[in-house]
Parts: structure tokens; C-alpha cells; sequence
């Protein structure tokens, strides 16, 4: 694997580096929280500091990106090489205008950059191998599907985020990092990102289906993909119904949370393990 | 009614959802061979669960985007349940020139209410290209076909890959499945020619057994084989055309072997075999379903009933920076409101999340 013959890897090194600065950011930001009163929040400053580092490496990944797509003729969407550098992408971009606009959940990047880094570590690991680009890739259906997925991708990850303050504060470690924040809050805002999960999941689904319509002769076939992102919507919607049946405890609501933003990695970024290719069509 | 709400409960929906989600377990990778009912059966109790729940609970009921998106739920449900009632699959092998009938095609499936008009499908195969990159890497395929138009003559298209034919309803997709032919023409010593074609195994998958049999009325089984002159080139990029394609035939008949260059003929007992022409075959699915446009609109409206129920929901109900950080800690004695650009984002009430 050399940088002559993969021009993309540099940049892509030095995007992960700026969100390594935003995540040792976020942490000294909760760790060095400024207090007023009963309140405690990250320094206005250090916010900005964390905004920025996730801009630049956003900036920088774009850039690996474009020089991959112009070497190979096609976009990321084939091996998954490709599917961890635009999901690296897009989670930060997207969580990036989420950070950006709603100041409120700032505190949950402690939770979200470590998250992202899974991503980020495993993309180092592999070889950023060449792919061919299907002939049943150049619709336009793909555009629509693999865009609802990355907003469903990413605001699962901001409800992972917010359920994971919920249960991070009950650890001593980190009992004071998110102090004055109300957990009954922090679980509805939660909630209401896995509303927006649900219905950006079913258009994920539907633009997905009609693709596959197109491409392979079929709108569903139980494949490898299908079945664990049926899996993923299915539980989305069994875990509103529980929490609108029975009042959960926030912890358990969060663990809930934690439970399908799991589901839905597996589902991304599991399925090239227990299938061929990430979509049956694709061989 | 003690009935009808004991199967609105919610509860019931639970128990429906996850055996939907064993039923989706078990019909992964493997659909074909699983029963229908592990799926059929969770999908009707939560289309009973569901349609009693509409009757049931103002708070669906009463609420119109809460009321589109189960209904359209439901929707989903019965027009797949109805799908797969009427559904037709099938394949069929079409050489160039030929015009599709109903007996070529071949592994049909269909649900037991199918009535689709197959019969009433006119087409003819054309000429097709397939581009290929190194490693036999398959790009487009362009499939030339000849349609009805509407003055009742005939119109080329050309499909192939995700641009099926549409065609009374019917789908045909190209498929990897495609190769070469040979024309024969057998004359009898007495009596009339007929013509007809060989089909060779899939090219490129199988280019080193291009090879077939036939057995004339009363004969003894003839084998063929193609001896092939395409642009395969395993390392580069080219085109499987079968225009600049050429073949020898062979023909072994046990004690003989001849080879035949277009337009040749071999004497044989009883008459004589000539091979006409090299030409080309392509492999088509069939998918029939008439639901798939109402699916589409059925999901689609879900999805918006979805959004307009949570929209007025939450639409007046914004949660705002500071009561995440508790609205008691921010009156609580001793706190003071810094009004500095210093003052962090969070306690700066300006910040309200419309979520
Ligand atoms: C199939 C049987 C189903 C039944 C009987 C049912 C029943 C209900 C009922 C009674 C409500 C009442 C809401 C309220 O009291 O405010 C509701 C809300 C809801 N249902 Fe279902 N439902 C079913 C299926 C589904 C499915 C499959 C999904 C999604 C995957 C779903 C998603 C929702 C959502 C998102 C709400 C709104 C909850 C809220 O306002 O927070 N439902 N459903």
C-alpha cells in the first residue's frame, strides 16, 4: 500500500487528525467545564475549537475523496474502503451542521467522535484496494438512497451520543463532566432524533427498494443487507411503541438506543463479513 | 367490542413485531424456500392488530398523520400480500431476430391469481454489445430491441442492466446470461428445410465449453462446438459484439468431424446439415407485479404521514437550550446570567432547539 499509488491516503490522514484534535477537544472541553452557578458547559471557545477541527477535517477528507473519485472515474460506494471514507465523511459533515445549529447537544461529542473512530481505526487497517463501478450503479436512485442513509446513519449517532451522556454520568469517572443537564431532557431530545431516524430510515428503505427494482429484477429478496436493515427499521419502530406502552427508565431508553444504532453499524459495516458484497446485485 | 380492543392492544403489536423479525430472520438469504407463512403469518396479525387499533384508538383515529402512516402501513401490507398472488418470474433465452412467445419462456414461477397477458407481448431481439474491463469485469450491456409503436409498426430501443423493458405490465431485465448460436438448416433429401437455432453455454462464463448437442428425428445425437474469434481479452478492456465476432462450427457425429465455416454444409443419413450463420443469444428475467407503483405511493405516504403527525406534535413544543440544562438550575439561587460573549453557549438563552 504506497502513497503513489493511493494519492487519496494523505489527505485521508490528515482528515483523521483533525478529528483526533476535535476529539481531544471535546473531552478537555467537559473535563474543564466553566461553571455559573448550578450550571457547567464547555467554554464557548473550546465549542469552537471542536467545530473547527471537525470543519477541517471534513475539508481535508473531501479532498481524498475527490482525488479517489477522479483517479477511479466513480464515487465511494462500492468496496468498503470506500464506504468507511464517505461515512467518515458524512457523519462529520452532517454532525458537524447538527453541533453547528442545535448548541444544546454540544456535550455529546464526547460520545459521538469516540464512536466515529471506530470507523476512523478500522479505515487505517485496510487496504484501500481499487473497485469497479457496477453497471446497475449508475442510477439515480443510488443518490437518493445512500443520501436519506447517511442523515438516518448519522442521526442515530446523535441519539447514540445523547444516550450515552445518560448513562456516562451514572459513572464516577464521569459524573461531573455533564453537569446540571437534565437526563429526563437529554432522553427526549434523544427520542425525538430517533423519530427522525425512523422516517429517514424509511426513505433510506424505499429509494433502496425502487433501486433494486431497477437494477436486479426485484424489490426485496431477504438478501444479506436486506434483512438486517429491515431488522434495523423494525426495532425503530418496536422501541417508539415500548417507550409510548410502558414509561422506561431513561438508562434502559438509552441502552435501547445504543441497542440499534449497533444494529445499524452491523448493518452498514457488518454485512461485507457475512455476505460477498455489500449488495447481492453488485457480483 | 371487548374483542376489538383486546386486538388494537399494543401489546399485541409488540408480540407481531418480533415475529415479524424471526420471520425476517429466517427467510434471510433464503426466501425461495421458506414457507410464506413464517412471513404471511405476523404480517396479517399486525394487519388485524393495525386495523382494529385505527378503529379503536382516538389517538390514531383522530389524528391524520398518525392515521396515514398506519394506513399506509397497512397498505403495505395487503399490496405485498397481493403481489405475491399475482406475481410472474420467469426466464427466456432470445436470439437475434427472433420474436418473443410465451412457450420460450422457461423456470416460470407465479402466484396463483397471476393475470397478466403475456400472450399479448410483441418484441423483437436485436443485436446486443456487453463492455468489459480487465479480470472479465462486466460494464453496460445495450440490448437493441424492436417494440411496437403506436401505428402499429416497430420502434428500436435499446435496454439493459437497470433499464428493464417494460412491457404490459412485464419487466424483462438483461441478465449475465447471454452468448453465442449457431443457425442450422437441415435439407432433408426429400421434403422441406427447416432452420433453427443451437445455443452455446453463457460467454463469457463458460468460453472454454462452448459446446451443444442435438439429435434430428430418427437420427443419431450430433455434437457441436463453436471454435470462437471475439475481442476477450482478460487483462483489457473490450466488447463482446457479436458483429465483430467470427466461429468456425464443429461437427462430430461420432465417426466424423467436420469443420464448418458459415455457409458450409455437411452431407449426413437422410439429408444435409448446413450452418448459416454465427449469431447471438440474450438471457432475460421476467418480473410481473402489479403492485409496485401502489407500494411506492403507499410508502411514501407513511412516510409524510409520519412527518406531518410529529410536526404537530412537536411543532409548538420546542426544546430549548436551557431547559436541557434544567430550567430549577438556571432560576436556582446563585446563578447569575453573564450577558458577555464569554458566557457559555449553554446558558445563553437565546439558544432554542426546534427539534
Ligand atoms: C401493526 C400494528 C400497529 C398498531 C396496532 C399500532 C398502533 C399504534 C397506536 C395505538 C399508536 C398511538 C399513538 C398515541 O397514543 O399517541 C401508534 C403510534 C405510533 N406508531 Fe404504531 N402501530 C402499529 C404499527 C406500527 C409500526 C410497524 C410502526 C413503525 C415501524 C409504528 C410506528 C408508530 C409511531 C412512530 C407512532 C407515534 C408514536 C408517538 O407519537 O410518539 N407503528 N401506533
Amino acid at each position: 500500500m504506497s502513497v503513489t499509488d493511493f494519492p487519496e491516503l494523505p489527505w485521508m490522514w490528515a482528515g483523521l487528525a483533525a478529528y483526533m484534535g476535535a476529539t481531544v477537544m471535546a473531552f478537555r472541553g467537559v473535563i474543564t467545564m466553566e461553571n455559573i452557578g448550578a450550571l457547567s458547559a464547555p467554554s464557548r471557545i473550546n465549542q469552537q475549537v471542536v467545530l473547527a477541527c471537525i470543519v477541517i477535517g471534513i475539508v481535508l477528507l473531501t479532498i481524498s475523496l475527490g482525488v479517489r473519485w477522479d483517479r477511479l472515474g466513480h464515487g465511494p460506494f462500492v468496496n468498503l474502503f470506500e464506504l468507511l471514507i464517505s461515512q467518515l465523511w458524512s457523519l462529520g459533515l452532517i454532525y458537524a451542521l447538527v453541533y453547528w445549529r442545535v448548541p444544546a447537544l454540544r456535550a455529546s461529542a464526547v460520545v459521538v467522535m469516540p464512536l466515529i473512530w471506530i470507523l476512523g481505526t478500522w479505515v487505517l487497517f485496510i487496504e484501500p484496494a481499487d473497485s469497479r463501478f457496477p453497471p446497475t450503479y449508475s442510477n439515480n436512485w443510488l443518490w437518493a438512497h445512500v443520501g436519506f442513509g447517511k442523515v438516518f446513519l448519522t442521526f442515530c449517532l446523535v441519539a447514540a451520543g445523547l444516550a450515552g451522556i445518560i448513562l456516562l454520568r451514572s459513572l464516577p469517572l464521569a459524573r461531573d463532566w455533564f453537569r446540571g443537564m437534565s437526563t429526563e431532557l437529554l432522553d427526549q431530545m434523544a427520542w425525538r432524533f430517533m423519530i427522525l431516524v425512523l422516517v429517514f430510515d424509511s426513505l433510506m428503505l424505499i429509494a433502496g427498494a425502487v433501486w433494486a427494482q431497477d437494477a436486479w429484477g426485484r424489490y426485496w429478496a431477504w438478501d444479506a443487507l436486506e434483512t438486517s436493515s429491515f431488522m434495523t427499521w423494525l426495532s425503530i419502530g418496536a422501541a417508539i411503541h415500548v417507550r409510548m406502552t410502558y414509561k422506561l427508565d431513561p438508562r434502559i431508553g438509552a441502552l435501547t438506543i445504543l441497542a440499534i444504532f449497533g444494529l445499524a453499524f452491523v448493518t452498514y459495516f457488518g454485512a461485507p463479513f457475512y455476505s460477498q458484497a455489500a449488495h447481492k446485485g453488485v457480483i | 367490542m371487548r374483542w376489538l380492543r383486546r386486538l388494537a392492544s399494543t401489546r399485541l403489536t409488540l408480540v407481531g413485531m418480533v415475529l415479524l423479525a424471526i420471520g425476517a430472520g429466517l427467510s434471510y438469504d433464503n426466501p425461495e424456500h421458506m414457507p410464506v407463512w413464517v412471513l404471511a403469518t405476523p404480517m396479517a396479525l399486525l394487519a388485524l392488530n393495525l386495523s382494529a387499533a385505527i378503529v379503536v384508538y382516538p389517538a390514531i383515529y383522530r389524528n391524520p398523520g398518525l392515521l396515514v402512516f398506519h394506513l399506509g402501513l397497512l397498505g403495505i401490507c395487503v399490496l405485498a400480500a397481493i403481489g405475491r398472488l399475482t406475481h410472474y418470474e420467469a426466464h427466456v433465452e432470445m436470439s437475434k431476430g427472433q420474436i418473443f412467445a410465451t412457450e420460450a419462456a422457461n423456470d416460470v414461477r407465479h402466484g396463483p391469481l397471476h393475470m397478466g397477458d403475456l400472450d399479448s407481448v410483441r418484441f423483437v431481439q436485436g443485436p446486443w454489445t456487453v463492455d468489459y474491463t480487465s479480470r472479465l469485469t462486466r460494464g453496460p450491456t445495450r440490448s437493441h430491441v424492436l417494440v411496437p409503436d403506436e401505428q402499429e409498426g416497430w420502434q428500436e430501443i435499446i435496454v439493459g442492466d437497470d433499464t428493464p423493458m417494460i412491457l404490459e405490465g412485464f419487466r424483462f431485465y438483461t441478465t449475465f446470461n447471454k452468448g453465442f448460436a449457431a443457425v442450422l438448416t437441415w435439407i432433408p433429401d426429400e421434403g422441406e428445410a427447416v432452420t433453427g437455432t443451437i445455443h452455446m453455454p453463457s460467454f463469457p462464463l463458460f468460453d472454454y465449453k462452448q459446446s451443444n448437442s442435438w439429435q434430428p428425428p430418427g437420427g443419431q445425437e450430433i455434437k457441436f462446438w463453436l471454435r470462437l474469434q471475439t475481442a476477450y481479452d482478460i487483462d483489457g478492456s473490450w466488447t463482446l459484439d457479436g458483429k465483430t465476432s467470427s466461429a468456425k462450427l464443429v461437427v462430430n457425429t461420432g465417426e466424423e468431424r467436420h469443420e464448418l465455416d458459415p455457409g458450409q454444409a455437411v452431407p449426413m443419413e437422410g439429408g444435409q446439415l448446413r450452418f448459416d450463420e454465427l449469431t447471438t443469444w440474450m438471457g432475460y428475467r421476467i418480473f410481473y407485479d402489479p403492485t409496485l407503483f401502489g407500494l411506492f405511493i403507499s410508502s411514501m405516504l407513511s412516510v409524510l404521514g409520519l412527518c406531518l403527525h410529529y410536526w404537530r406534535k412537536f411543532a409548538h413544543k420546542p426544546l430549548a437550550t436551557e431547559v436541557l440544562y434544567g430550567r430549577d438550575n438556571v432560576s436556582a439561587p446563585g446563578v447569575t446570567h453573564k450577558t458577555d460573549a464569554d458566557a457559555p453557549v449553554q446558558a445563553n438563552q437565546r439558544n432554542t432547539v426546534h427539534l
